[in-house]
């Protein structure tokens, strides 16, 4: 080393960029939340005893100096990129597929069988009521031509066959219509894991098929883009920041509508006379526009509809898109998000009379989210 | 704390090496460089073991007091004796209680079919090396090799010191006695120091957390789909990944010793370029093999005994350098195939190896060492067996798509792996310190510096992105 006096610079250079690092750092430290990743960063640990022995404090105190360590989101980027030159096409179990596609990877489930006895179980309880069942494949199973050269995965379709064949609900097929219309419209956004209101259309278009019900034809509808600047939970994901964002569509009916819309968050009730949060689409966690996020317990009223038909609704976000079609056709709409919502199921559809139950999963959630395991 | 760490590099390394440099190193008597090493190591080990601190002083205190005695009682050898059988049996006791206790129970309730309850303590991290440390020092104090330390707080600094504590390699006092006593601390051996620390940053952080995902993808998918050709590149992958982590660390320990003015031995000198096992054990992990020679193949009378005594020799060194590893039967096993293969080698086959050109030695070497990284690299006993099964016998299932995923993902990192597993950056270095144009030697050496410092940002934002970065020694 000694032979090449030029060498010394790298000790003087090493420690200018430590220090640079350590002085950014203290900018940084009044920042609680992080939009790209969504999620609050770990604060300040307060100390005690047992939180020191254990190991957890210094656990957070490092998570804590990670979290608020400079260009955070900068220095993401940095590891796609250099993951992407070694020839990696899989970041954070996410595939980059062709047509900068992102397609969040599907390993195998292992709760099939629970998710089978808790909807038997629920049906036992309440044959009463028209029970559908939809599962929705996730992008990677409908874009699976996206997928980079040699990439496999699980297949969700012999998991949906298994679920439909054990089980006495009414089976709502979505696999092939979103096949076959996915040519014509983006089913999936590219950068998101959810599914477009494209999709979301045609698979309510299934469910009036399978129950006979009437449905307005997409040019009864006036279609809008909301935003095209919507960058979801994959490009936080994957940190990729090149590619073109997503748009949102709205599809309004052209008729008239009279909607009111009560969202149940514990003890405060918000009324609203829309289905669609718009101050939403001005932050990064813009899907949450349709139904306002996760909210425990929605009731939907179509005031121009007196039909007397109550749909409820036991869902992950995937619902949220599809929801606003359903109130054409029913009088009430009730939705519940079993992983907020923790009181008895049976006993709301008896209190509020339901008539129909639709279970809409989307095959991600479905093995790993538990909510669902726990509804009684 | 361990090194390739946000909190470490940007706040442990920078405030404790302010401190260290403004601080004397000696004044009225207190040598207070040492106690801010001490201070700073000991800060260092309960960040991540605040409990088990009381044992790691314990040790010390065990050892400085043998010392002091084995000096003592120089002139009767039976008194001199007894402290040195103490000081080995307080830390083999220790290392076999915190070590291998529920090791041993759970093979008693296997045999005589009963059901102890486990202690279930946690192994404390470093147990491996600091007792190995305290125990050379008193072995060595009674060997006549080495004087006995005067000072408890300089025998504990040499203990403590957070550079080699959790991971190696195992400095033995004789190595680093004149400096615990007077040492120079400049510049130029700060540079040096922080040149070696990357270099162990970027081969841990760059190359070992980013090759070991394919042997954690390879060893965690159901063992239906493992293909024959899968197995071979996923054990490559572990061999590699183990390589770069365990040097890299022994790297940044070697570094950070030369920012503070202390010069370790080298711990690994390109292992995977040995053209037989005797030589890679040579080459791998040389502060442990050495340890193993000195202070048991030797004493127990080394190779100038009869043949059979030298076979058991041999044997019980490797027992014991694979139950070192971690307190499983997988690692005793590992030992042993070494332990074997190195009495074949000595033995039987000896001349028959010396007659065979290089690519045959080198592949007789690799493929032995892959067959010993699959034994050692799972510590269920069952899933090694399967694994060399599929590696060797596999021909109906050779390979998938799956397979070819995973080669197409991970061969850039792996060529890159191998190349730097022979001295190819001392060559490019060498090349570089000879080229004689100022100019362009100006230009090379600028765009081999940008380069570091490309490296050093890439690891930042490896740590910052909270990726796959395991510590191996857990079980050490």
């Amino acid at each position: 080393m000694e032979k090449n006096k030029y060498f010394r610079l790298i000790g003087i250079f090493f420690s200018i960029l430590v220090l640079f690092f350590i002085l950014t750092f203290s900018f940084n430290i009044n920042h609680n939340f992080s939009e790209n990743e969504n999620r609050y960063l770990q604060s300040f640990p307060s100390f005690s005893w047992d939180s020191f022995t254990s190991g957890k404090y210094i656990k957070q105190l490092e998570n804590f100096i990670t979290d608020h360590f400079s260009f955070r989101d900068f220095f993401m980027g940095i590891k796609s990129e250099v993951e992407i030159l070694l020839g990696k096409t899989k970041i954070n179990s996410v595939f980059l597929g062709s047509d900068e596609y992102l397609l969040e990877d599907y390993n195998l489930p292992t709760n099939t069988e629970r998710f089978i006895n808790v909807l038997n179980s629920f049906y036992l309880r309440n044959k009463h009521i028209n029970n559908n069942l939809m599962l929705v494949p996730t992008s990677i199973s409908i874009n699976s031509s996206k997928l980079p050269l040699f990439a496999s995965y699980y297949s969700q379709f012999e998991t949906i066959d298994e679920i439909y064949q054990n089980i006495s609900f009414a089976s709502i097929d979505v696999r092939d219509t979103l096949l076959e219309h996915n040519n014509i419209y983006p089913m999936y956004y590219r950068l998101d894991h959810h599914w477009t209101t494209y999709a979301a259309y045609y698979a309510y278009v299934s469910y009036c098929e399978a129950n006979s019900l009437s449905y307005l034809s997409i040019n009864d509808y006036l279609i809008t883009e909301v935003t095209d600047d919507f960058n979801g939970t994959l490009y936080s994901k994957t940190n990729i920041y090149n590619y073109q964002p997503d748009s949102i569509y709205l599809f309004t009916p052209k008729t008239q509508t009279d909607i009111k819309v009560e969202y149940v968050k514990g003890e405060e009730v918000i009324t609203s006379d829309s289905m669609y949060v718009y101050s939403y689409l001005e932050t990064k966690d813009k899907y949450s526009f349709f139904l306002d996020n996760n909210v425990p317990l929605i009731k939907i009223t179509n005031n121009k509809n007196n039909n007397n038909k109550k749909l409820l609704v036991i869902k992950d976000s995937y619902a949220n898109s599809l929801i606003p079609f359903l109130t054409y056709n029913y009088q009430e709409i009730h939705v519940i998000d079993p992983r907020y919502y923790k009181n008895s199921i049976t006993e709301y559809i008896k209190t509020y009379e339901i008539t129909d139950s639709l279970f809409l999963y989307n095959m991600n959630t479905l093995d790993t989210d538990t909510g669902i395991y726990s509804i009684n | 704390m361990v090194f390739s760490s946000i909190p470490f590099l940007f706040f442990f390394l920078p405030l404790f090496l302010i401190v260290y440099y403004l601080v004397p190193f000696k004044r009225k008597g207190i040598m207070w460089k040492n106690i801010v090493l001490l201070i700073g190591s000991l800060i260092f080990y309960a960040w991540g073991e605040p409990i088990y601190i009381g044992l790691m002083l314990f040790s010390s205190l065990v050892d400085f007091y043998n010392g002091k005695m084995i000096n003592k009682y120089w002139h009767e050898p039976k008194i001199k004796k007894l402290f040195l059988v103490i000081s080995i049996i307080i830390n083999l006791s220790l290392l076999g209680f915190f070590k291998y206790a529920d090791f041993i129970i759970a093979n008693i309730n296997n045999i005589f079919n009963l059901s102890i309850q486990p202690l279930n303590l946690g192994l404390p991290i470093g147990i491996s090396f600091f007792t190995f440390q305290t125990m050379s020092y008193s072995i060595d104090v009674y060997r006549g090799k080495v004087n006995y330390e005067k000072s408890f707080s300089t025998f504990m600094t040499y203990v403590c010191m957070f550079p080699q504590l959790i991971a190696g390699p195992i400095v033995r006092y004789e190595t680093v006695s004149e400096e615990l006593h007077h040492r120079k601390i400049n510049y130029s051996l700060f540079n040096q120091g922080v040149i070696r620390f990357l270099q162990g940053l970027f081969k841990k952080v760059l190359i070992a957390n980013n090759i070991g995902l394919l042997w954690h993808e390879v060893s965690t998918i159901p063992s239906l789909e493992l293909t024959l050709v899968m197995t071979w590149l996923g054990i490559l992958a572990f061999a590699l990944q183990i390589y770069f982590d365990f040097s890299g660390y022994s790297d940044m320990a070697i570094g950070l010793g030369k920012m503070l003015g202390f010069h370790y031995l080298e711990n690994f000198n390109y292992p995977y370029i040995a053209k037989t096992i005797t030589d890679f054990w040579h080459r791998w992990h040389i502060s442990l093999s050495s340890f193993f020679k000195d202070y048991v193949y030797i004493p127990l009378g080394g190779s100038r005994v009869s043949k059979i005594v030298n076979i058991r020799n041999i044997l019980i060194v490797w027992l014991l350098t694979g139950l070192w590893h971690g307190a499983s039967w997988n690692f005793v096993l590992w030992g042993l195939y070494f332990g074997i293969i190195l009495l074949i080698e000595k033995f039987v086959i000896a001349k028959w190896l010396k007659r065979q050109n290089n690519v045959v030695k080198h592949a007789y070497t690799i493929i032995l060492l892959l067959i010993g990284w699959a034994i050692f690299a799972s510590s269920d006993m069952l899933y090694p067996k399967e694994y060399l099964l599929t590696m060797f016998f596999g021909f109906d299932r050779f390979i998938s798509t799956k397979t070819i995923y995973y080669f197409c993902s991970y061969f850039l990192i792996i060529a890159i792996g191998i190349l730097f597993s022979t001295p190819l950056y001392l060559k490019i270095t060498n090349w570089l310190n000879n080229v004689t144009n100022p100019k362009l030697k100006l230009i090379y050496s600028l765009i081999f510096i940008i380069i570091y410092m490309l490296l050093f940002v890439i690891s930042v934002a490896y740590l910052v992105s909270d990726t796959y970065n395991p510590f191996l020694y857990f079980r050490f």
